[in-house]
C-alpha cells in the first residue's frame, strides 16, 4: 500500500513539475483516442449500411406497384404467387406535393396500417409511426426538408402532425426514391428546354400516412396506385421470381423492383460517403499518431535522466519502472475518457448526415467493444512510452543515465554549413530543426497528410461541383455529400492545427536555453521569433509539396483503385489550386506558430541562461 | 630557514655549497631569490658544529667555505629520517587578527569593517602577486606548485575576512 | 584601443533594479556608481545574491534598469528598446558565462564565429576570424571539436574567443572560473592577462579572489551595491618569500 502511493505521489509531482508538457500530452492523445473512436463509430455506421436497415425493417424482396398500367387485383395474385412466404400490402400510394418550412417538395404518400407490418416495418429513427392526422417522414428526406418531429407540415391543402421519421429498405433513401406513382417521376436537374408532362413529380421523396388519410387526400379513385411489399422463399431468386411474374398484364409489364436493385441504387452514393469517410479516419490516424510521436518522443528521452535519479537514490528498476507507467496511466486514462466522451458526441455529426444518406437505422452506439479499443490504445500508449526509458534506465548504469543530458541535440553538419550563407532567423531556424531532424521528418508528415486529405477532398468537391447538373447526383445528393466533406475537413484542418501548435510549443520549450543564449549573442527578439517560426514554416512548406505531389495524387489514385472508379471521371486541381493551397498552408503554420513563437522569443533571456 | 631543510637537501649526495644552493633556488622558483646566501651558510656551519654535517675539504682552495663538500653523519641522517617522519605544520595566526577586530570595535578605535576592506586589499595584492609569480611558471615545475599552495593559501584567508564582514555587518545591524 | 586612457568605455550613475513589490521588493542594485575606463580590467566581488550578475546583465543589456543611467561609449543605453539592445550585444558588448554556454551541436570554430555571422558578416570573414581567433589562443587543433570533447578550460578558451568574435568594446564574464578546477582556472587567468595586455575592456563577475586579484581595480559589492574600491596596480610587493616563511 505505502509503495502504491509512493508511486502514486512520484509520478503526480513529476506531472506537476512539467505542466505545459503533461497537457500537451494530454490533449495529443485525447486527439488520438477521440479520433478513433470516431473512426470506429463512423466506420459502423458506413459499413454495410443497407444490410443493417433490411433486417431492421424486415426489407422486402422484390417490391410491386400497379404504376397505372396493373391494376389491383394483379398486385393481389402476387400474394399467393409460388415462392413468396410473406408479404405487406398492397398500399395505396398518391403524389402530391408536400410544404414544410415554407418550401413545397413533391412527395409519394403511402397508406399504411397502424399495425405492425410482418414485410417492411420501416423503423423509426425518431418519434412513432402514422396514425391518423400523423405523418411519418422518410428520414433522408425530413433531413433535407429541415423538418422534425412535432413539426406540422401541409399535404395536400391539409396539415399534418409529423409523427416519427424512419428508414426503409423498401426503396433508396431520399433523393434516390424509386417511382411507385402512376404519374411518373424525374430525378436529377431538369434540363429548362425539356417540357415534362403535367402532374410528373420531380425529385419525389416518401412519406407514410394511414390509408384513410391517404384515401381521402386522393382526388380521385384513378389517381390511386397501391404497391405490395414481398418476402420469398429464396431471397437470391429474387430476378427471376420477377421475370416469372411481371409478365404480360394487357400489354405492359408490372414494374417491379428486386431487393438487389434497390441495394444498387441505395449505396449508390452510401458507397461514396462511407469511402469518404473511411478515408477521413485514416488521415485523422495518421495526424494523431504524428503527433504523439513528437511528444512521447521528447518525454521520453527526457526521461532517462529521471530513472537515473530514481535509482541513484535507491529506487530499483521495478520501482522506477511503475512511476513511469503510473504517469502515463494517469494522463492515458484521463485523454482516453475524455476522447471517448467527445468522440461520442461529435459522431453524429459525421453520421446523421449519412445516415439517411445509407438508410442506416439510426446512429451506431459507443459500444462497450469500441471503448476497450480506445482505452487499450491509451494505454498501449502509455506502455511503450514507458517500456523504452525503464528498459533503458535498467540497461544503463546509474551514472551515465544521470550524465546525460536532457537529450543531446543533434549535430547535422551539412545544415550548419549551410546556414551559414542565409540571413539571421533562416540561420537560426535552420539550426533549429538540425538538432531535432526527427521532429521535423513527423512535422513534415504532418502536413503532408493534412494537404494531401484537402487535395483529395478539393477533387471531390470539383467533381461534385461538375456533377451537380448531370444525372450522377441530385442536387439534394450533392448537398449530402457536401456536408460529408465539410465536416471532414473540419476536423482534419483542426487536428493539423492543434499538431502544428503542439511541435511549435515543443520546439519552443526545447530551445529555450538556446534561443536564449542566441539573444545573448546579439539576436533580436524578432529574429528569435522569425527563427521559431521559420522552423515550423520550412518543414511545412516541404510537408505542403510533398502532401500535393506525391502526397495527394497517390491517395487519390489509391481511391480510385479500392473503388474501382473511373478516374477520368474527376478533374485534379489545376496548377493554381495547388500554389493557392500550398500558400495557404504555409500561411496558416506562419501564423498558428506566430503565437507560441511570439512567446517563446520574448522570454527574459537571463531567465533561460 | 630550518636546519633540517639544508640537511635534508643534502642526503641525496655530498655536495658542495653552491649546488646545495642551486638545488633551493630550483625548488622555490621565484622566492628562491628572496633567500640569502649568507644564511645559508651560517645554517650550514651551525650544522657541522652539531656533529651532523661532516666536511670533505676539496684539493685546492681549501678555505673558500663554497669550495667545501658537506655530506651528512649517521646523527644528520638520523635527525633527517625523524625529520621526514614529523608532522608539525605552520600554525595561521588568526587569533591576533580576530582579537584586533573586537578591540577595535568594542572602544571605538576603528570600524571594524574598514579594518577588514584594508585587510582585504593587502591581502588581494599579495594574492595578485603571488598568482602573478605562478602564472610565468611553467606549469608543472616545483615552483607552481609551491605557488599554487600559497594561493590557495591566500584564497582560505579572504573567505575567513569575508565571513569576519559577514558577521560584523550582521551585528552591526542589529546594534 | 583608439580611446583616449581615461575615456570611460561604460559608466552607471545611479543604477537600479529592483524585483517584486511593497513588502517583497528586493534591490538587486542600489545605485550603483562606476566607471570603466578603456583598455581596465575591473573586478567585482562578492558574495553569492549581493546582485552582482544582475549588475552585469544590466551592463549587456540583458536585463533593463529600473533607474538611474547607464552609457556605453558616451550613448545611453538604458533606454533602447530590445531590438537595438541585441544590436548593441552582437558589435559592443559580449559575454563569457560561469557555465560556458556553448551551443552542444556545433563544433568550437562554429561556436565562435555564431556572433559573427548573426552579425551580418560574410561566412568566409566570419569563419577567417574564428580560424584566427582558436589560433591564438592555442586551440587551433581542436578547431573541430565538438564542445564534449574539450577539457572545462578548453571549453572555457573557446567562449572567450566566441565573446572576441566581433571585437566589443567590454568583454562582460560571470565567473568564468566557477566551473574549473585550480589548474584550468590558472589557464583562463592567463588568457584574461593576455587579453588585458591586448587592450580589451574587461568586467569580471566572481567570488573567486583569485581573478578579483589579476584585475586593475576591484570592488566589493555587497547588498546590491558598491561598497569598496581597491586599485591593484602598482608595483609588486616583492616580499613573496615572506608569505612561505622564507623570511622574516
Amino acid at each position: 500500500m505505502g509503495r502504491i502511493l509512493l508511486v502514486l505521489r512520484l509520478a503526480l509531482r513529476d506531472l506537476r513539475r512539467r505542466r505545459t508538457e503533461a497537457a500537451l500530452l494530454l490533449i495529443a492523445i485525447l486527439a488520438a483516442t477521440m479520433t478513433l473512436t470516431l473512426g470506429l463509430v463512423v466506420r459502423d455506421a458506413a459499413s454495410d449500411p443497407y444490410e443493417s436497415t433490411r433486417a431492421a425493417t424486415k426489407g422486402p424482396d422484390v417490391v410491386a406497384g400497379t404504376g397505372g398500367f396493373a391494376d389491383l387485383a394483379d398486385l393481389e395474385k402476387l400474394a399467393t404467387a409460388s415462392g413468396v412466404t410473406e408479404h405487406s400490402g398492397p398500399y395505396p400510394v398518391i403524389a402530391g406535393k408536400i410544404e414544410a418550412s415554407g418550401r413545397m417538395s413533391d412527395v409519394q404518400v403511402e397508406g399504411r396500417d397502424t399495425a405492425i407490418a410482418s414485410v417492411d416495418q420501416p423503423e423509426l429513427t425518431q418519434g412513432s409511426w402514422v396514425s391518423d392526422g400523423g405523418v411519418v417522414i422518410e428520414a433522408a428526406f425530413a433531413s433535407s426538408l429541415d423538418v422534425s418531429v412535432t413539426d406540422s407540415v401541409m399535404l395536400g391543402g391539409r396539415s399534418f402532425k409529423v409523427v416519427g421519421l424512419a428508414v426503409t429498405a423498401a426503396m433508396p433513401p431520399y433523393p434516390g426514391t424509386s417511382c411507385i406513382v402512376s404519374v411518373g417521376c424525374v430525378h436529377g436537374a431538369i434540363p429548362t428546354d425539356l417540357n415534362l408532362p403535367p402532374g410528373f413529380l420531380h425529385n419525389p421523396g416518401l412519406v407514410w400516412l394511414t390509408q384513410a388519410d391517404v384515401r381521402s387526400l386522393a382526388p380521385a379513385q384513378g389517381s390511386m396506385s397501391y404497391v405490395i411489399n414481398l418476402k420469398l422463399a429464396d431471397p437470391d431468386e429474387a430476378e427471376a421470381f420477377v421475370d416469372a411474374n411481371s409478365g404480360d398484364h394487357g400489354g405492359t409489364m408490372m414494374p417491379m423492383q428486386t431487393w438487389q436493385s434497390i441495394l444498387a441504387d441505395a449505396t449508390e452514393l452510401a458507397r461514396d460517403s462511407q469511402i469518404l469517410l473511411l478515408i477521413g479516419a485514416w488521415l485523422l490516424g495518421l495526424l494523431a499518431v504524428a503527433s504523439l510521436s513528437v511528444l512521447v518522443g521528447g518525454r521520453m528521452a527526457d526521461q532517462t535522466r529521471r530513472v537515473g535519479l530514481l535509482k541513484a537514490v535507491g529506487g530499483t528498476p521495478g520501482l522506477v519502472a511503475a512511476v513511469l507507467l503510473a504517469e502515463y496511466l494517469l494522463v492515458a486514462v484521463v485523454a482516453a475518457a475524455a476522447g471517448l466522451a467527445i468522440g461520442a458526441l461529435t459522431a453524429p455529426l459525421l453520421t446523421e448526415s449519412s445516415a439517411g444518406l445509407v438508410g442506416s437505422a439510426g446512429t451506431p452506439s459507443l459500444t462497450w467493444s469500441k471503448v476497450a479499443l480506445v482505452t487499450a490504445v491509451a494505454l498501449g500508449v502509455a506502455v511503450v512510452a514507458t517500456a523504452v526509458p525503464a528498459v533503458r534506465g535498467a540497461r544503463f548504469s546509474t551514472i551515465s543515465a544521470l550524465a546525460d543530458a536532457a537529450r543531446p541535440p543533434r549535430r547535422t553538419g551539412w545544415l550548419v554549413a549551410l546556414s551559414t550563407r542565409l540571413p539571421v532567423p533562416l540561420l537560426l531556424a535552420l539550426r533549429v530543426a538540425a538538432r531535432r531532424p526527427r521532429r521535423v521528418v513527423l512535422g513534415v508528415v504532418s502536413i503532408a497528410v493534412t494537404v494531401g486529405g484537402i487535395y483529395v477532398l478539393l477533387v471531390l468537391n470539383t467533381f461534385l461541383s461538375e456533377q451537380s447538373g448531370l444525372r450522377a447526383y441530385s442536387e439534394a445528393q450533392v448537398t449530402v455529400l457536401r456536408h460529408v466533406l465539410l465536416v471532414w475537413t473540419v476536423i482534419l484542418l483542426s487536428l493539423a492545427a492543434v499538431n502544428a501548435i503542439v511541435v511549435t510549443w515543443a520546439t519552443v520549450l526545447d530551445n529555450r536555453h538556446a534561443s536564449a543564449l542566441a539573444r545573448a549573442l546579439g539576436a533580436t527578439p524578432l529574429e528569435v521569433s522569425a527563427a521559431m517560426a521559420a522552423a515550423q514554416v520550412l518543414p511545412a512548406l516541404l510537408g505542403a509539396v510533398l502532401g500535393v505531389f506525391p502526397g495527394g495524387y497517390l491517395l487519390f489514385a489509391a481511391i480510385i483503385t479500392i473503388t474501382d472508379g473511373d478516374s477520368n471521371k474527376a478533374t485534379l486541381p489545376g496548377p493554381w489550386q495547388l500554389i493557392t493551397l500550398i500558400l495557404a498552408t504555409v500561411l496558416a503554420v506562419a501564423t498558428l506558430t506566430a503565437v507560441p513563437a511570439h512567446l517563446g522569443g520574448r522570454r527574459p533571456v537571463t531567465e533561460a541562461l | 630557514m630550518q636546519q633540517e631543510v639544508i640537511l635534508a637537501m643534502l642526503a641525496k649526495e655530498a655536495s658542495h655549497g653552491y649546488e646545495l644552493r642551486a638545488r633551493l633556488r630550483d625548488a622555490l622558483g621565484p622566492l628562491g631569490e628572496a633567500m640569502n646566501a649568507g644564511q645559508v651558510y651560517v645554517t650550514l656551519t651551525r650544522l657541522e658544529k652539531a656533529g651532523l654535517l661532516a666536511v670533505e675539504r676539496s684539493a685546492d682552495d681549501a678555505d673558500r667555505s663554497d669550495r667545501k663538500v658537506y655530506t651528512l653523519t649517521p646523527n644528520g641522517q638520523q635527525r633527517v629520517t625523524e625529520w621526514i617522519a614529523e608532522v608539525s605544520w605552520p600554525k595561521p595566526d588568526l587569533a591576533e587578527f580576530h582579537l584586533k577586530l573586537i578591540a577595535a570595535a568594542s572602544a571605538g578605535l576603528a570600524d571594524p569593517l574598514t579594518i577588514v576592506d584594508t585587510q582585504r586589499r593587502e591581502l588581494l595584492r599579495r594574492l595578485r602577486d603571488a598568482q602573478r609569480a605562478a602564472m610565468a611558471e611553467p606549469s608543472r615545475s616545483n615552483a607552481a606548485l609551491l605557488l599554487e599552495g600559497i594561493v590557495l593559501r591566500l584564497q582560505a584567508d579572504l573567505r575567513w575576512l569575508e565571513a569576519c564582514e559577514k558577521n560584523w555587518t550582521h551585528r552591526r545591524r542589529i546594534s | 584601443m583608439s580611446e583616449a586612457p581615461d575615456t570611460p568605455v561604460l559608466r552607471a550613475r545611479g543604477l537600479r533594479k529592483e524585483y517584486g513589490k511593497g513588502e517583497g521588493l528586493i534591490r538587486a542594485v542600489d545605485g550603483v556608481d562606476l566607471d570603466v575606463v578603456a583598455g581596465e580590467t575591473v573586478a567585482i566581488m562578492g558574495p553569492s545574491g549581493c546582485g552582482k550578475s544582475t549588475l552585469l546583465h544590466l551592463f549587456g543589456g540583458l536585463d533593463r534598469p529600473s533607474g538611474g543611467e547607464l552609457l556605453l561609449n558616451d550613448r545611453r543605453i538604458d533606454n533602447l528598446s530590445e531590438k537595438a539592445l541585441a544590436r548593441m550585444r552582437r558589435t559592443d558588448v559580449s559575454y563569457v558565462f560561469q557555465s560556458f554556454h556553448l551551443m552542444d551541436e556545433l563544433t568550437a570554430v562554429e561556436n565562435v564565429e555564431l556572433p559573427a555571422l548573426l552579425a551580418g558578416r560574410s561566412p568566409r570573414a566570419a569563419r577567417r576570424r574564428a580560424e584566427q581567433l582558436l589560433d591564438q589562443l592555442g586551440l587551433a587543433g581542436r578547431a573541430r571539436f565538438l564542445p564534449s570533447a574539450l577539457s572545462g578550460g578548453q571549453r572555457q578558451r573557446v567562449a572567450v574567443a566566441r565573446a572576441l568574435s566581433n571585437e566589443p568594446l567590454v568583454v562582460l564574464a560571470d565567473e568564468p572560473t566557477g566551473n574549473l578546477d585550480s589548474a584550468a582556472t590558472l589557464d583562463v587567468l592567463r588568457l584574461f592577462e593576455e587579453l588585458h595586455e591586448y587592450g580589451q575592456t574587461l568586467v569580471i563577475v566572481t567570488h573567486d579572489a583569485r581573478i578579483a586579484a589579476t584585475a586593475d581595480r576591484m570592488f566589493s559589492m555587497r547588498d546590491g551595491a558598491l561598497v569598496d574600491e581597491t586599485r591593484l596596480t602598482g608595483g609588486t610587493t616583492g616580499k613573496l618569500g615572506a608569505l612561505v616563511g622564507l623570511e622574516d
